[in-house]
């Protein structure tokens, strides 16, 4: 009986190989001419609907901020097409949960990518793997997250200061552009995040002249510290940058307060939640057991406070939590994902104003935005053909329990010589 | 000098909830000659349980933990009378397969309920500590390890001293002649099965102490705990307990103490290693005996 | 002649399959076709020489860097990579052969286990192989004339196959491969020699079965398919992290082998089929509509849904899918 199968297999074979001497290029995929509009994958003309990709981490360690994220894509979309979206145009978002996993994050995207306009990705080493395959399509991509490295991809649209630079601005800030000569270690993620975490940490230090206490580094996932917080213990470190996830603050700052240890905290964006303080997040809510080590610990921040009334984009935003998300709990991560959303929308608008919403259409209107207004919600950015980061400027908070999102303002445009000096070049 | 004792200090109390944890696998192992590959999803279970119990529903801490103790162990009991006596006779590997299906069942089952995030524990120590000679002592870390020495006097009490534990010893030995005086090896092998749930949820509730928390991997923590059974051979209870000791202290203190060329948390993988040395020399671990074979 | 017509109807649905799919439900069944050689090389370790391993996924990571070490860093082509892989994978597995004979049992499941951690821990480590914790990119499969990358098209007369496409049809062959090898292995001697181990060490001694031979040989056979799978599955995949290569994975291929039938030839292809299928088909079930709303995720209620099938399968035919097409002397000959 084997001879048949062989048989079979022989005659597919050869039928492949007989039809063609190789493979090619698949050419562009389906676009089209809708009247006067040019438009591409993900645009239906006919329904009048954009499909808008969203690559989230609804599971896995940073499911605790990739789920506001998601919430606030969606609401803030909900609440366009609630208004009429953009000049009757409808955006639909198709959510996919890829876990933090770059594998899942890349399957995902494979099956995505025939059929959207736009993509949000969350992360860094997930929006990592896949940039070489947004770039090649031509795919602008929002990434929610901050590294250096992404100011140099004309695809990408990050929204808000390099990880680098916040981290040289806090640490000018916490030794006072360098006049106090502190010992200072850090703590990172050990992925593309952590790294870029380090690149300011080490611009910092060269600039401002501090001691450097020590680098230690863990993998997402891990869930015991002790080592590198007694290493940072006996070099005795007395400030100490997290550039963490917050399933691993929490057990990092505890197991300094468990071996006696209390240095000044400064807390990178990503490394802070609000549930680490109270137990759902909001004010007057039973509070953690790591809330007390963590008060006056510094946080780089993405957004104005929650309900901050100087914003002006502000009320609009909480309104449209309030009828699209009302369960959701003050974060400074359905904050950012807010203002996500309306970079989409401007760059959506501006590709269906100039009759292209092609691939090619929405790139080029995303590389002549120039400047958006995020109604202070977050800094304004800027995006021109020519690069760079859409700011350097870096909004610093101290924890305090008492205030709505337990982020007190201290400083929220902190520039610094230090920052500007850091090479975001990748 | 403070230094080490401060390590070897969490180094006894993370080995007490080893300890806890290996216990629950080896009563398992020399009653059903399974290992329970549900015992992390347990643990996640038991410490989830307690943090509701205590949280949500608002019982005191102690009675949540008594509660939930019955729970699991009524849960153990369920999984061998429901899922597992009607595959007895299937290879091994059938029924550690099921184990495993189980607790993945259970693990995701639980971070549906719960989602993601940590939680808090509702405990009464939170991160309360005191020093005593320079070493800081959790408060949740000396009780995790008083009430661990506590439990295991009563679980070898009971195994040395009551008609149970005689007849679970008299099952491990030789379940047919067992079964032919008079002994309901089944209820035997529930209550070993009821017993692991109940150890499950004391080691889970300390793993879930300060600076830890409930949270969906606590599980992940019995795979630490591998090495403990292995060290000590499986299925023998006082094996189960040094091992998990050596094996807390060993990883504690490789995070101490191993050099950076190690590589990055060195200390995850010590205890494994250390199995491995010593299978290699006592292929039955320190305490297990090899058993005689007759062609 | 029933038993023929049976497979030349399954070989025919394979070759047609492509074109009956969508690119996720093709993406899915690629996987589950690089899977099944891995499954397969596992069944010979544990179906046949009842040797429980929980390091399968090590041996697969194996591959998958000599893969990529070769292929994406030397520049390789696939026709030297795949089998280099697959020869290096196996070499480890030979390896680790002297040191079951030791062990016995759950000993050694657990002694494999082993082999995972340590082995994660060393790839976290290696940044120069692995691209440490932030993961690698894996090279597409070149061969000749045809490339294997996202969007490259193979044309053969009407007919359009697409990466996905190419992927799944070298995946079929090589598993074909692995499967007339495993079939082969059963009919002659050194297989009854493994089955010999399995039933009854000792007595497989006394009747001048070679012990230490056997599960070395079983060990390597068994590695080295895991290493060919591994490569293609981590160049499919285009790129991994470490912590991909985890226990997980492993458990996934016991799994495979164990509900598709131990021992049996037609066992792993099945169980993979459900097993590395299943979480994607549960996951695209409209079990939950709006997941973004706050609900429950729906990659939470799969795992719940494919931890309990894998106990209820289990319960009802512990005797694997074949058990339900076969006869029970079959099943276990």
């Amino acid at each position: 009986m084997r001879p048949s199968i062989l048989a079979v297999a022989a005659v597919a074979a050869t039928s492949l190989t007989l039809g063609a001497c190789g493979t090619g290029d698949a050419g562009e995929s389906s676009g089209g001419n809708a009247g006067s509009l040019q438009t591409g994958p993900g645009v239906d003309a006919s329904s009048k609907r954009i499909r808008v990709g969203d690559l989230n981490a609804l599971s896995g360690p940073a499911a605790a901020l990739g789920k506001p994220v998601a919430a606030g894509h969606q609401a803030y979309f909900d609440a366009l097409n609630a208004r009429g979206g953009i000049d009757g145009w409808k955006i639909e978002l198709a959510v996919e949960d890829t876990g933090y996993q770059p594998q899942q994050h890349v399957q995902a995207y494979n099956a995505l990518k025939g059929d959207i306009a736009i993509l949000n990705s969350f992360g860094s080493p997930t929006t990592k793997a896949i940039q070489p395959k947004f770039q090649r399509e031509k795919l602008v991509t929002v990434p929610a997250s901050f590294d250096s490295i992404w100011g140099t991809d004309p695809t990408l649209a990050p929204v808000g200061t390099p990880y680098s630079i916040d981290v040289a601005n806090a640490l000018d800030y916490v030794t006072k552009g360098g006049s106090e000569k502190l010992k200072v270690g850090i703590i990172y993620q050990n992925d593309e995040y952590g790294t870029d975490g380090l690149r300011g940490f080490e611009a910092a230090q060269r600039a401002l002249g501090f001691t450097d206490a020590g680098r230690q580094s863990y993998k997402p996932g891990d869930s015991d510290f002790t080592a590198q917080v007694q290493k940072l213990k006996a070099a005795g470190a007395e400030a100490v940058v997290l550039t963490a996830l917050p399933s691993a603050t929490g057990p990092i700052v505890g197991t300094a307060a468990t071996l006696g240890y209390t240095p000044q905290w400064i807390l990178q964006g990503p490394s802070y939640i609000e549930q680490l303080i109270t137990k759902d997040g909001t004010v007057g809510a039973e509070p953690t057991p790591v809330a007390a080590a963590l008060k006056g610990a510094i946080v780089t921040s993405f957004s104005a406070p929650w309900g901050d009334e100087k914003a002006p984009g502000m009320k609009q935003m909480l309104a449209d939590q309030k009828r699209f998300a009302p369960d959701q709990p003050p974060s400074i991560y359905f904050a950012l994902a807010y203002a996500q959303g309306k970079v989409v929308e401007q760059i959506l608008r501006k590709a269906i104003a100039s009759g292209d919403v092609s691939r090619g259409g929405i790139l080029a209107a995303k590389e002549n935005l120039g400047e958006v207004d995020l109604g202070g919600i977050t800094p304004a950015v800027t995006y021109t053909s020519e690069g760079g980061p859409p700011s350097r400027q870096t909004l610093i908070t101290e924890v305090d329990p008492k205030v709505p999102g337990f982020l007190k303002v201290i400083e929220s445009d902190h520039a610094s010589d230090v920052a500007d000096a850091v090479d975001i070049s990748g | 000098m403070t230094e080490f004792l401060q390590l070897l200090f969490q180094g006894v109390s993370l080995g007490a909830t080893y300890a806890l944890v290996a216990l629950g696998f080896a009563v398992v192992y020399r009653s059903s000659g399974v290992i329970n590959f549900a015992q992390g999803a347990m643990l996640l279970l038991g410490a989830y349980a307690t943090s509701w119990l205590a949280v949500d529903v608002g019982l005191a801490f102690g009675l949540a933990v008594l509660v939930a103790m019955v729970a699991l162990a009524l849960a153990g009991a369920g999984l061998h009378a429901v899922v597992l006596r009607r595959v007895t006779g299937q290879p091994t590997f059938v029924l550690v397969m099921i184990t495993i299906g189980a607790g993945i069942a259970v693990t995701s089952g639980v971070e549906a309920a719960f989602g993601p995030d940590r939680r808090l524990l509702g405990d009464p120590w939170g991160s309360s500590s005191f020093e005593v000679g320079g070493v800081t002592i959790n408060s949740v870390k000396a009780w995790g390890i008083a009430v661990t020495t506590v439990a295991l006097a009563a679980y070898f009490a009971f195994d040395r001293y009551t008609r149970w534990g005689l007849a679970m010893q008299a099952t491990a030995a030789d379940e047919e002649a067992t079964l032919s005086v008079g002994v309901p090896v089944r209820l035997v092998h529930a209550g070993t099965w009821a017993m692991a749930g109940g150890l499950a949820t004391l080691g889970g509730l300390f793993l879930a102490g300060f600076p830890g928390a409930p949270q969906p991997t606590l599980g992940d923590a019995a795979l630490r705990a591998f090495p403990a059974i292995v060290l000590g051979g499986l299925g023998s209870p006082v094996g189960a307990v040094v091992g998990g000791v050596l094996i807390g202290v060993t990883e504690v203190l490789t995070s101490g103490y191993a050099p950076d060329s190690l590589g990055t948390n060195f200390s995850a993988v010590a205890p494994y290693v250390a199995m491995i040395a010593i299978l290699l020399v006592r292929p039955y671990g320190l305490f297990g005996v090899r058993p005689a074979e007759r062609i | 002649m029933r038993g023929r017509a049976v497979l030349v109807a399954v070989v025919l649905a394979a070759l047609v399959l492509p074109f009956q799919l969508g690119t996720s439900a093709l993406t899915t069944a690629t996987f589950v076709v690089i899977a099944a050689i891995g499954a397969t090389g596992l069944n010979v370790l544990t179906g046949y020489a009842g040797q429980i391993s929980l390091g399968h996924a090590f041996f697969l990571a194996v591959g998958a860097y000599t893969g990529a070490k070769l292929g994406a860093d030397a520049g390789w082509s696939a026709a030297l990579w795949i089998p280099a892989a697959g020869v290096v994978a196996g070499v480890c597995g030979a390896l680790v052969g002297p040191v079951a004979l030791r062990l016995t049992g759950l000993y050694l499941a657990i002694v494999t286990l082993a082999l995972v951690f340590i082995g994660q821990h060393v790839f976290f480590n290696v940044e120069s192989l692995t691209g440490g914790p932030q993961g690698r990119s894996f090279a597409p499969v070149v061969l000749g004339p045809f490339d294997f990358s996202a969007g490259q098209v193979l044309r053969v007369g009407s007919l359009e196959i697409d990466h996905n496409g190419l992927y799944y049809y070298l995946a079929l062959a090589l598993l074909a491969a692995a499967t007339a090898f495993a079939w082969n292995v059963r009919r002659t001697r050194s297989g009854r020699a493994m089955v010999a181990v399995r039933e009854r060490e000792l007595a497989a001694t006394v009747i001048g079965v070679d012990v230490r031979r056997v599960k070395i040989a079983a060990f390597t056979a068994s590695a080295f398919l895991a290493g060919v799978s591994g490569a293609l599955y981590a160049s499919y995949l285009s790129f991994a992290q470490p912590g991909e290569w985890s226990l997980l994975l492993s458990i996934q291929f016991v799994a495979a082998v164990i509900v598709g039938g131990m021992g049996t030839v037609a066992g792993p292809l099945l169980g993979s089929a459900v097993v590395f299928a299943l979480p994607t088909v549960l996951k695209n079930l409209p079990l939950v509509p709006d997941e973004a709303a706050g609900g429950v995720s729906v990659s939470d209620l799969s795992s719940i849904a494919y931890g309990l099938l894998i106990v209820a399968f289990l319960v009802l035919e512990p005797r694997g899918l074949v058990g339900l097409v076969h006869k029970p002397k079959e099943a276990h000959s």
